[in-house]
C-alpha cells in the first residue's frame, strides 16, 4: 500500500478504509456479474424462416376463421377476411401486451383487455392502443397448408 | 328312525374310507424285486443306487413306476447297474415313460444283456462303446422324444420281448455297412423326402435335402464315384444325438458346423489325395483360416449367429464350392449396400472380363480380415496398385484415385480420433460437450459411408460425403477452440475474482492490525 | 464502529423507538476470551455458518433453473450445467460448499466435544448442534437425489431401505419417506419439499437458537478455569478475522469449484452428472453413498442377516443407535466435566470415535481391494488388512500428539479402537466379533482400573 506523505494515523485509517470499501465493492461486484449473467434468461431459439401451419391450426381457421400460432417467442394471428383473403399480424397489442382476436363479424381486431380496435391491416381504429399491429407475411400453398413469415420489426 | 340314524352316522364313514381306499388304489406299491434292484448293495456295501436317485425314484408318477416292475417281470430289467444307469438319466415322466416302454431300450442298456457294440451307456467310452452308442445323447435326440424309437429306423416292435427277424433283415451286416455307406442317405430319406409323412410330424420341415444331396459334390462322390468316405447323413447329423439347428448342442448348429465340417475338411490325412477343380490338392486350412477372419471370429467367439458358417455361403445339403460367378453372389447376400456399389462400378466388367471372383480378390474367402484403411495404402497393401500396374496401365487416373481415397479416408479417421479424444478432457473439466459429441458420432457414421462408397471406385460419387466430412471436422475443431476458449475465460475469471478476494483479505489483514495497533 | 455522525443518527433514530442501546452495549462488549484455549476452534462454527449461507444463495439460484419431474430433473440440471452462463459454477458452487460444510461441521463437532464445552451451562448448546449435524446429513441426503441420475437414484434406493428395520413403524416409514414402495419419482419431489422447505426452515430455527445459546453464554473455558487471562472484542476484531477467514474459504470454494467441477474423484465425493436413473437398470458396481454416509453404510454390511435372534439390520439399527444416543447425551454422561474435573475418558471417547469412525470409513472406500476391474468384487481380506494398516498409522500418529502435546495418558477406549482394527484386519476376526471381544477387554480395563482407583465415576484419576 502506498503511504501517504503526513502517514499519520488518522490519513492511514481512512486509506485502509477506502481500500476496504474498494475491496468490498469489488468483490460484491465479482460476486454479482456473475449472478446477474446467469439470472438473465437466455434468447429463446425460434425458427428464423417461413413457419407452416399445423392441421390443427388450419382447422381452427377454417372453423373460427382466425387462429392464433406461436413463432418462436411471437404470437401471431392468421385470419381469413370475408373474401377468403389471409391476413397476418402481430397477436400482440401494442397497449399492455393481451392477445388480440378476429371478430368475423365486424371484420375488425379487437382486444379484450382494455377494447382496443384495429382494421384488418393492423391500423388502430379505436381504444388506447398507441401503435398499429405489426403485419406479417402469409400465404396459401398448392398443398392446402399455410405458410407465414414473421417480419422482424 | 334309529336305523336311518345310524345309517347316517355311518355314511360319511362309508365315503371317507371309500375314497381313501381308491386313492389306495392308486398308490403304487413296488414288488419285491423292485425293492431290492433298488436297495441292492455295490462292491462298498453301500446300495449301489444313491439316495438321489431313490428319492428321484420315488417321485415319479405310478404309471411310470409301473412300467418298471413290467419290465421286471418281463425280464428284460434284473440288474441293478441297469436301473441305476436309467435312473441316473433323471428324466422327466413323460420321457421316462417313453423310454421304458420301448423295449429296446430297456433291453439294450443292459450291461449283462450286451456286449460293447451293442450297449447304450452314459459313458460309452469307459465301456469300449461306440461314440454313437451314448445313451445321454439319445434321451435328447430328436427322434426319439418325438417317439419315433428304435424301430421306427431298425424295424421291429418295441412292445416284442426278443430281436425279431425284421431287424436283422432291415438292417446291412456289419462290416459291411460300415464300408459302403451308400445305403445311408436313402435310408433316411425314406421319411425325409416324404412330405406326407415328414409333415405330420414337422409342417415346416424341408423335404428335399436327398435331392439337393444328389446334386452336391458328397453326393457325386458317393453315388457316383462309390467313396465311403464322402458325408452323408449321419456324418453331420450325428445317429443316435440328432438335434435341431436351432439347439445350441446341436452338432449342425451354427456355432458347431464348421467344426462339424473341419472333422473331415481339416483333417489332412482323411483328405489326402482329393483334389479340387483346378487339379491342385484340396486345401485343409479353411478352418483354421475361418477361425481367425472376421466372420469366423464373430461367430464361433462372440456367439454372433449373424455371421455366416461353412453351409451358408457354400449351402449344406447341396454343398459345392460356389462357382466364380456365384461367389458375389453369396457375398451379396448379407453385404448387398456395397454390392450394389461394385455392380454400378468400373470394376464390375473388368472383373466379369478377367474372370475374377468379385469380393473374394481382394477380401479373400475364408480368412476374411478385418477390413483396415491400411488396404488402401501404396506402401501397406498392393491390391490396388499391383493389380492396376499389370492391367490396367492405360488408365493412371485410377492409381490416382486410390492415392485419393486411402489419404482422404485416413485424413478423416486421424482428425476424428483427435476430437474423439478431446471429448473427454473437456467434459472433465466441466465444459459442455454435447454439441462436439454429436459432431463425432456424424463423423464416425460419414467415415462409414465412405468406406464403403470405396465399392463404387468412383471419384465422383466419393466427394460430395468427403466433404460433409470436412465441415464435420471444421464444426468439431470450431467446437473445441470454443470449449477451451470458455474454459480459459473461466480461468482468468477465477484469477480476477480470487486476485479481488486476496486483496480484500490483505487490506482486512491490515485493518485488524490497524485497529489493534491503537491499544 | 463507524464515527460517522450520520450512522450515529440512524441509530438514535432507531433506537428511539425499538430500544436497541442494550444490545448495541451487549455486543461492544462482546468478548472472546484468549490464553485459554487456542482461538483457532473458535472459528469453526462460523465457517459452518458461512457455509451454510452460501449453500442458502446458490440453493436459491439453482432453484431459477432446477425443475422437479420425471423428464426434467436431469433434464433442467443438464441445461443448468451446460447452456445458462455460470451455471456450472453454481452447480459446483453448490455441491462442494456442502461438503466443505460437513467437514467444517465434523470438526467443530469434534473440537467442542475434545475440548467439554458441552459442560454445564452449555448442554442445550450442544444438543442443538447435534440436531443440526442431524439435519446436514438430512440435507445431504435429500438434495443427493435431486439431479435424477443413476448415482443418486441407487443410493437413495440403498440408504432409504435401511429404515424398513425400524420395528413396527419400518414399512410406514419406507412407504412415506419414499412416496411408495420404490423409489420413484415421488420420491424425488417429497425429498425436494424438505430439501428447500422443511429441513430450512428446521435449521433457520435451530441456528437462531444455537447462536442465541452461544451468545447469551459466550465461548467456553478449559475445563476447571471460569476466567481467560484475556480477552478479545468481538466486534470488531474478532469479526474481522472471521471475515478475513470467510474470505480465504470464500477463494478456496472458488478455485475447488473452477479445477475440479465434478468433485475430487474419490469414491463418495464425486457428482458428475452422468446418466439418467433408469429404474430398470441393475445397480452397477461400486456403488458408494456420500462419504460421511460410508461408515453407516460399511457397518450395515458387516452385520449377517441374523444375529442373535434378531436380523441383521435392525441390530445394526439398535447399535447404531445406542452409539448415536451415547454421543447425543454426553453432556450428562460426563460427571467428570461436569464437575469440572478433567475427563481423560471422554477425550479418549472422542478420539476412539474418530477412530471407529474412520475404520469404517476406510473399509467402505475399498482400498487396496483390486475391485472394479472387469466387474471384479474388491478382496475383503486385502481391503480390511490395508485399512487397519492404514489406521494404525493413523492411530500412532494421533498418540504421539497426545502424549507429547497434551500429555494424555488414558488410551483404553482409543486403544480398544485400535485392536478392533488389528484383529479383524489382520487377525482376520470377523467385525463384529473383533469388537465384541475389543468392547470386552475394554470395559474390563475400566472396570479393574476404576476398582483400583476405589472410586466411581470410572473416568477420574488421569491427565486429562
Amino acid at each position: 500500500m502506498a503511504e501517504s506523505r503526513t502517514s499519520s494515523p488518522a490519513t492511514r485509517r481512512s486509506v485502509l478504509n477506502l481500500l476496504l470499501t474498494m475491496g468490498g465493492l469489488g468483490w460484491l461486484a465479482s460476486v454479482l456479474y456473475p449472478v446477474i449473467s446467469y439470472l438473465r434468461p437466455l434468447p429463446m431459439q425460434g425458427p428464423s424462416g417461413p413457419v407452416g401451419l399445423t392441421r390443427a391450426e388450419i382447422g381452427k381457421i377454417e372453423r373460427d376463421k382466425f387462429a392464433i400460432i406461436p413463432v418462436g417467442t411471437r404470437r401471431v394471428l392468421v385470419f381469413e377476411d370475408s373474401s377468403g383473403e389471409l391476413h397476418a399480424l402481430d397477436a400482440k397489442c401494442t397497449h399492455e401486451g393481451c392477445t388480440v382476436r378476429y371478430v368475423s363479424g365486424e371484420s375488425l381486431i379487437w382486444c379484450a383487455c382494455h377494447n382496443g380496435r384495429f382494421d384488418l391491416e393492423g391500423h388502430v381504429l379505436g381504444g388506447p392502443p398507441p401503435r398499429p399491429l405489426a403485419r406479417h407475411a402469409v400465404q396459401r400453398q398448392a398443398d392446402g397448408g399455410i405458410m407465414v413469415a414473421v417480419s422482424k420489426a | 328312525m334309529r336305523h336311518l340314524g345310524v345309517f347316517l352316522l355311518l355314511a360319511p364313514l362309508a365315503l371317507a374310507i371309500g375314497a381313501t381306499s381308491s386313492r389306495a388304489e392308486e398308490e403304487f406299491t413296488p414288488s419285491e424285486e423292485l425293492t431290492a434292484l433298488l436297495l441292492a448293495p455295490g462292491d462298498d456295501g453301500e446300495p449301489l443306487i444313491s439316495r438321489r436317485e431313490r428319492e428321484y425314484f420315488s417321485e415319479l408318477p405310478p404309471r411310470a413306476k409301473e412300467l418298471f416292475d413290467q419290465a421286471i417281470e418281463n425280464e428284460l430289467l434284473s440288474e441293478a447297474t441297469h436301473l441305476r444307469e436309467i435312473l441316473s438319466l433323471g428324466l422327466s415322466a413323460p420321457k421316462v415313460e417313453l423310454l421304458m416302454r420301448d423295449n429296446c431300450i430297456v433291453c439294450h442298456t443292459d450291461p449283462t444283456a450286451q456286449d460293447s457294440d451293442t450297449l447304450f451307456s452314459t459313458d460309452p467310452e469307459s465301456n469300449g462303446s461306440p461314440s454313437h452308442l451314448d445313451l445321454v445323447e439319445f434321451v435328447s435326440d430328436v427322434h426319439f422324444r418325438r417317439g419315433l424309437s428304435c424301430a421306427g429306423c431298425h424295424g421291429g416292435d418295441p412292445m416284442d420281448e426278443d430281436m425279431a427277424d425284421e431287424i436283422y433283415d432291415r438292417w446291412p451286416e456289419a462290416p459291411e455297412r460300415h464300408e459302403d455307406r451308400t445305403w445311408i442317405p436313402a435310408f433316411c430319406a425314406r421319411c425325409h423326402a416324404d412330405p406326407v409323412f415328414i409333415r405330420r410330424f414337422n409342417p415346416a420341415l424341408p423335404t428335399d435335402q436327398y435331392a439337393k444331396y444328389k446334386e452336391s459334390r458328397h453326393g457325386e462322390r458317393l453315388f457316383r464315384a462309390g467313396d465311403s468316405k464322402a458325408a452323408q447323413c449321419v456324418s453331420c447329423h450325428t445317429a443316435h444325438g440328432i438335434l435341431r439347428p436351432n439347439s445350441p448342442r446341436s452338432s449342425v448348429h451354427p456355432r458347431r458346423v464348421p467344426y462339424t465340417c473341419g472333422r473331415c475338411h481339416a483333417d489332412e490325412e482323411y483328405m489326402a489325395g482329393y483334389v479340387g477343380s483346378d487339379g491342385k490338392p484340396l486345401p485343409t486350412d479353411q478352418l483354421r483360416e475361418f477361425e481367425t477372419s472376421v466372420h469366423g471370429r464373430a461367430l464361433l467367439d462372440r456367439g454372433d449367429l449373424g455371421a455366416p458358417a461353412c453351409n451358408d455361403c457354400h449351402g449344406n445339403h447341396a454343398a459345392m464350392p460356389p462357382e466364380i460367378s456365384s461367389i458375389a453372389q453369396v457375398c451379396r447376400t448379407c453385404h448387398a449396400a456395397n454390392g450394389e456399389l461394385f455392380d454400378g462400378s468400373r470394376h464390375k466388367q473388368a472383373f466379369e472380363r478377367h474372370r475374377w471372383p468379385e469380393c473374394e480378390t481382394c477380401h479373400g474367402n475364408h480368412a476374411i480380415a478385418e477390413t483396415d484403411d491400411s488396404m488402401l495404402s501404396e506402401q501397406s497393401s498392393p491390391l490396388c496398385y499391383e493389380c492396376h500396374r499389370e492391367y490396367a496401365e492405360d488408365n493412371p487416373k485410377c492409381v490416382e484415385t486410390a492415392k485419393y481415397f486411402h489419404a482422404s479416408i485416413t485424413s478423416l479417421a486421424r482428425e476424428s480420433e483427435w476430437l474423439d479424444g478431446r471429448i473427454q478432457p473437456l467434459a472433465q473439466r466441466g465444459l459442455d460437450v454435447d454439441a462436439l459429441t454429436a459432431t463425432v458420432g456424424e463423423l464416425r457414421d460419414i467415415l462409414r459411408q465412405s468406406r464403403s462408397l470405396i465399392h463404387a471406385f468412383d471419384r465422383g460419387e466419393f466427394e460430395p460425403v468427403e466433404t460433409r466430412g470436412r465441415e464435420q471436422v471444421e464444426t468439431g475443431r470450431a467446437l473445441v477452440a470454443e470449449a477451451e476458449a470458455e474454459y480459459r475465460f473461466r480461468r482468468n475469471g477465477l484469477l480476477v475474482a480470487v486476485g479481488i478476494m486476496a486483496f480484500l483479505a490483505v487490506v482486512i489483514f491490515l485493518k485488524i492490525r490497524e485497529i489493534e495497533s491503537d491499544t | 464502529m463507524s464515527d460517522a455522525s450520520g450512522s450515529r443518527g440512524l441509530l438514535k433514530w432507531i433506537d428511539e423507538r425499538y430500544q436497541i442501546s442494550p444490545l448495541l452495549e451487549f455486543v461492544r462488549h462482546k468478548e472472546v476470551p484468549l490464553g485459554a484455549h487456542p482461538i483457532l476452534w473458535y472459528y469453526v462454527g462460523g465457517t459452518t455458518l458461512f457455509f451454510f449461507a452460501v449453500q442458502i444463495l446458490s440453493g436459491l439460484l439453482l432453484l431459477v433453473y432446477y425443475q422437479p419431474g420425471e423428464t426434467t430433473s436431469y433434464e433442467s440440471i443438464r441445461y443448468l450445467t451446460t447452456k445458462v452462463p455460470f451455471g456450472w459454477l453454481v452447480r459446483s458452487v453448490h455441491c462442494w460448499s456442502a461438503h466443505l460444510m460437513i467437514i467444517s461441521l465434523v470438526t467443530h463437532m469434534l473440537s467442542t466435544m475434545l475440548l467439554k464445552a458441552y459442560r454445564p451451562p452449555r448442554e442445550l448448546t450442544w444438543v442443538t448442534g447435534f440436531a443440526l449435524f442431524a439435519l446436514a446429513l438430512g440435507f445431504g441426503f435429500s438434495g443427493y437425489l435431486l439431479p435424477w441420475n443413476e448415482l443418486a437414484f441407487f443410493a437413495t434406493a440403498v440408504g432409504t431401505d435401511s429404515v424398513k428395520s425400524v420395528p413396527l413403524l419400518g414399512d410406514w416409514l419406507l412407504n412415506v419417506l419414499r412416496g411408495g414402495p420404490d423409489v420413484t419419482i415421488n420420491t424425488l419431489y417429497r425429498f425436494f419439499a424438505l430439501h428447500i422447505c422443511v429441513l430450512p426452515i428446521a435449521a433457520f430455527g435451530i441456528i437462531g437458537v444455537h447462536l442465541l445459546f452461544v451468545q447469551r453464554q459466550g465461548m467456553a473455558l478449559p475445563v476447571g478455569e471460569s476466567e481467560a487471562p484475556r480477552g478479545m472484542r468481538f466486534f470488531p476484531n474478532f469479526a474481522l478475522r472471521d471475515l478475513l477467514l470467510w474470505l480465504i474459504c470464500l477463494i478456496a470454494l472458488s478455485a475447488l469449484a473452477l479445477f475440479f467441477p465434478y468433485g475430487a474423484g474419490i469414491p463418495g465425493f464425486e457428482w458428475e452428472l452422468g446418466q439418467k436413473a433408469d429404474p430398470l437398470a441393475p445397480a452397477f458396481p461400486g456403488i458408494k453413498p456420500e462419504w460421511y454416509f460410508l461408515w453407516i453404510y460399511q457397518l450395515l454390511k458387516e452385520f449377517p442377516p441374523h444375529l442373535l435372534g434378531i436380523e441383521g439390520p435392525q441390530l445394526c439399527l439398535v447399535v447404531v443407535n445406542v452409539l448415536v444416543a451415547i454421543w447425543a447425551l454426553v453432556p450428562w454422561l460426563d460427571r467428570s466435566a461436569r464437575a469440572e474435573k478433567p475427563s481423560a475418558g471422554f477425550t479418549d471417547l472422542g478420539v476412539s470415535a474418530i477412530l471407529f469412525l474412520a475404520f469404517l470409513t476406510l473399509k467402505a472406500w475399498d482400498i487396496g481391494g483390486g475391485g472394479g476391474a472387469d466387474g471384479q468384487l474388491p478382496d475383503p481380506a486385502a481391503v480390511a488388512r490395508n485399512s487397519a494398516w492404514i489406521l494404525a498409522a493413523l492411530t500412532v500418529a494421533i498418540t504421539l500428539v497426545r502424549v507429547s502435546f497434551f500429555h494424555h495418558r488414558w488410551f483404553i477406549l482409543s486403544g480398544a479402537a485400535l485392536l478392533h482394527a488389528v484383529l479383524h484386519g489382520i487377525g482376520g476376526v470377523q467385525y463384529l466379533a473383533a469388537g465384541a471381544i475389543a468392547a470386552t477387554l475394554a470395559a474390563v480395563a475400566i472396570g479393574f482400573l476404576s476398582i483400583r482407583a476405589r472410586r466411581l465415576p470410572p473416568f477420574a484419576g488421569g491427565n486429562p
